[in-house]
């Protein structure tokens, strides 16, 4: 997974986020039910207090301690209830406290007595052993009406406790489980809501300037990726019109060019027929010829290169053996390297079969060959390999040449760069070899790469896709 | 439109050109009037459907590219009224598709702009004695002899042993004895055209063969012509 989509970065925010805002609900909740439940309790301790002080305690010179001890009984009946009532006289001495509740919660006459303060009404959680906590209320009935009784009510903090934990548990166990559904869920609505990012990367990937015509998808979602996408297109249009306006003009101007190139090769050769021209001029004659017809057929490279651009190579397809095209080939060159006494050596072994136009494979095994010896100093070596892997076909054309300085490398395919001007010019190069070769390699859906040490020499690579039959 | 037709020399090759192109015209039928022949020429397509509907021409030069009716609609009619003359197709488009479909519309011959002469003057020829096979089975350029059928070459009665390449390249240039052949048709005839632009391999084979074929002997056969290509003559050196 990668951690830096937007997609996982879009999950992780949102699950950070709903972490914390959980976290925060889940802390106010629990504060605010908490408070709630002990603030009733309290309330209702409060107001028996309260009850008990006013209406007996008030009465108590008139009915006796007795009875109003009978009276708490019958009225609250503290150990059914679960309650805990406490009434003590001014100095200290006990009136009345209640038995152990039913439920156990917690031992009465370890309640330790209230401080002997001043304020008539207040409360308390008092924290016994073994975890069990009483909230109390007490109240303090008024000395001016007889004499003055501390009563204490308060009942198990258990109950309350243990609802809190509750909550807290479930909060806890809770928040995990919707933060990681909603994050995958999130994860999963924004992996849909880019995946058509994910095909136009993929598309966008494998356009270059020789399927300009191709598009990418355009998800009719009305949204921001449909503008992306069709601005993306629009802008491969124009990129289209732009090649195809230079591939056309190339294409015209060579078209333009044969009509007046054959009358002024066919006059000179006509001039230099005749027998009564001086020698010095035939000699004139014949070089301004030599030059027509290099100019004639630089001319037929760049047509046949705006042939190949415009895709025309797939016409004359046949399953070829690449391997049985590299020896038949090199055979007809032997002589041209033997003349400049270079070794040439052959490594082809099984049948490697390709689809594609014998004319033009050809043509690019030849120029290989014949700038691999124009480019080795004598006594040098060709090395000529054709294998295979499990999909594509690979001509290997190696040789012990003058190499090409690394910083040409890059330029070596492109349209009449040449490495040294002055060489190939008086070679009759016109920098267009290469570049043929690319754009038949491009044509036939495979490539060309080289490697080259400067002084040890360069080495060619065709990869070509095997034929599937 | 213009009439070489000598209505007495009946003996004379009658080749109609349509080129719309009137220099190329000019130069090629000037060309093929040097190697004696009768030419026409038609500056369009109209013209030279008239033309070719009424004479009875022995071999038609076509450029594809015409005013009017277009060079393709005129080879098709040509050939829809079943005539056997042979065509030359002439033209500066040399997509294989285009060249595809004109051999399929009945087309003899394909040749791209610009060319050499020689070329054009060896393909008229070749045209011209299709169906007549006077190949003769010797070829005997001065005191040199090749043998077609054995593929035997020996000169001054000196047998000459030569790689079969060595032999096409020497076969080709004795075929048109005294014509000059350009590098670029020696490599299109005896590699293919695969090998366009190589024409260097062409002066390789050719020192090679010299030195078998001349080199022993006072008389050059195999000339080099400046700017043109080579010729195989044993006319006095030049």
């Amino acid at each position: 997974m990668n951690t830096r989509s937007i997609r996982f970065r879009l999950a992780a925010w949102h699950a950070v986020l709903l972490t914390a805002v959980f976290a925060l609900l889940g802390g106010l909740l629990y504060a605010t039910v908490k408070r709630y439940l002990d603030d009733t309790l309290l309330e209702t301790q409060a107001r028996r207090a309260r009850q008990i002080a006013e209406t007996l305690l008030a009465n108590a010179p008139r009915t006796g301690e007795s009875y109003v001890i009978q009276e708490i009984k019958a009225l609250y009946d503290p150990e059914l209830s679960d309650r805990f009532i406490r009434v003590t006289r001014a100095d200290g001495s006990v009136l009345y406290v209640s038995g152990p509740p039913n439920d156990q919660s917690f031992d009465p006459s370890r309640i330790p007595p209230a401080g002997a303060g001043r304020a008539s009404e207040f409360t308390r959680l008092e924290r016994l052993g073994e975890g069990g906590s009483v909230l109390i209320a007490a109240y303090r009935s008024g000395a001016a009406q007889g004499s003055p009784y501390l009563v204490e009510v308060g009942t198990s903090a258990g109950p309350v406790d243990r609802l809190a934990r509750h909550i807290l548990e479930l909060l806890a166990l809770g928040i995990p489980i919707v933060v990681a559904v909603a994050a995958a869920g999130g994860y999963l609505l924004a992996r849909r809501a880019l995946k058509p990012v994910e095909e136009i990367a993929r598309k966008a990937e494998i356009i270059t300037q020789h399927n300009l015509g191709e598009r990418l998808p355009v998800a009719r979602t009305g949204d921001e990726l449909e503008r992306l996408s069709t601005a993306l297109n629009l802008m491969i249009t124009r990129l289209d019109e732009a090649f195809r306006n230079s591939k056309r003009f190339v294409a015209d101007a060579s078209h333009e060019l044969r009509t007046p190139l054959t009358v002024i090769q066919g006059e000179l050769e006509n001039l230099a027929a005749d027998p009564q021209l001086p020698a010095e001029l035939r000699d004139r004659v014949g070089s301004t010829l030599e030059e027509v017809e290099r100019l004639g057929k630089i001319v037929q490279k760049l047509f046949a290169l705006s042939r190949l651009d415009a895709g025309e190579a797939q016409q004359e397809w046949v399953r070829l053996d690449i391997s049985a095209l590299v020896a038949a080939t090199s055979d007809q060159m032997l002589l041209l390297a033997e003349d400049r006494n270079i070794r040439v050596t052959r490594d082809t072994g099984d049948p490697v079969y390709v689809m594609g136009d014998r004319a033009r494979l050809k043509q690019v095994v030849v120029n290989l060959i014949d700038n691999a010896v124009k480019y080795t100093p004598p006594g040098g070596a060709v090395q000529l390999i054709v294998c295979r892997d499990s999909t594509q076909g690979i001509i290997e054309v190696a040789d012990t040449g003058v190499g090409i300085p690394p910083e040409a490398v890059p330029l070596v395919f492109e349209r009449f760069f040449r490495v040294d001007r002055e060489r190939s010019a008086a070679d009759g190069g016109a920098g267009l070899g290469l570049a043929i070769v690319r754009s038949i390699c491009v044509a036939h859906g495979g490539r060309v790469e080289v490697k080259s040490v400067v002084g040890k020499g360069s080495r060619f690579s065709v990869i070509l896709p095997l034929s599937a039959v | 439109m213009f009439l070489v037709y000598d209505p007495c020399d009946g003996s004379r090759m009658r080749i109609l050109i349509v080129e719309d192109e009137q220099k190329v015209a000019e130069m090629v039928s000037r060309g093929l009037r040097a190697e004696r022949y009768a030419v026409d020429v038609a500056a369009n397509g109209d013209t030279g459907w008239a033309m070719a509907h009424t004479y009875d021409y022995d071999l038609v030069i076509l450029d594809l590219g015409l005013p009017g009716m277009d060079g393709a609609e005129l080879l098709r009619r040509i050939r829809g009224r079943s005539s056997r003359t042979p065509i030359l197709i002439l033209t500066a488009r040399d997509a294989t598709a285009c060249k595809v479909d004109s051999f399929e519309a009945g087309a003899d011959d394909y040749l791209t702009k610009p060319f050499a002469f020689a070329e054009l003057a060896v393909r008229v020829k070749a045209l011209l004695r299709r169906g007549a096979a006077d190949q003769s089975s010797v070829v005997r350029v001065g005191d040199l002899e090749i043998n077609r059928l054995t593929q035997h070459v020996s000169r001054a009665g000196q047998r000459i042993d030569l790689t079969a390449k060595e032999y096409a390249l020497l076969d080709y240039l004795a075929a048109h004895p005294g014509r000059v052949l350009s590098r670029t048709m020696i490599v299109e005839h005896v590699w293919d055209q695969s090998f366009e632009g190589l024409t260097n391999i062409v002066d390789v084979y050719v020192r090679h063969l010299r030195s078998k074929v001349d080199d022993p002997f006072p008389m050059k056969l195999i000339r080099t012509v400046r700017g043109a290509g080579y010729r195989i003559t044993d006319e006095g050196a030049p």
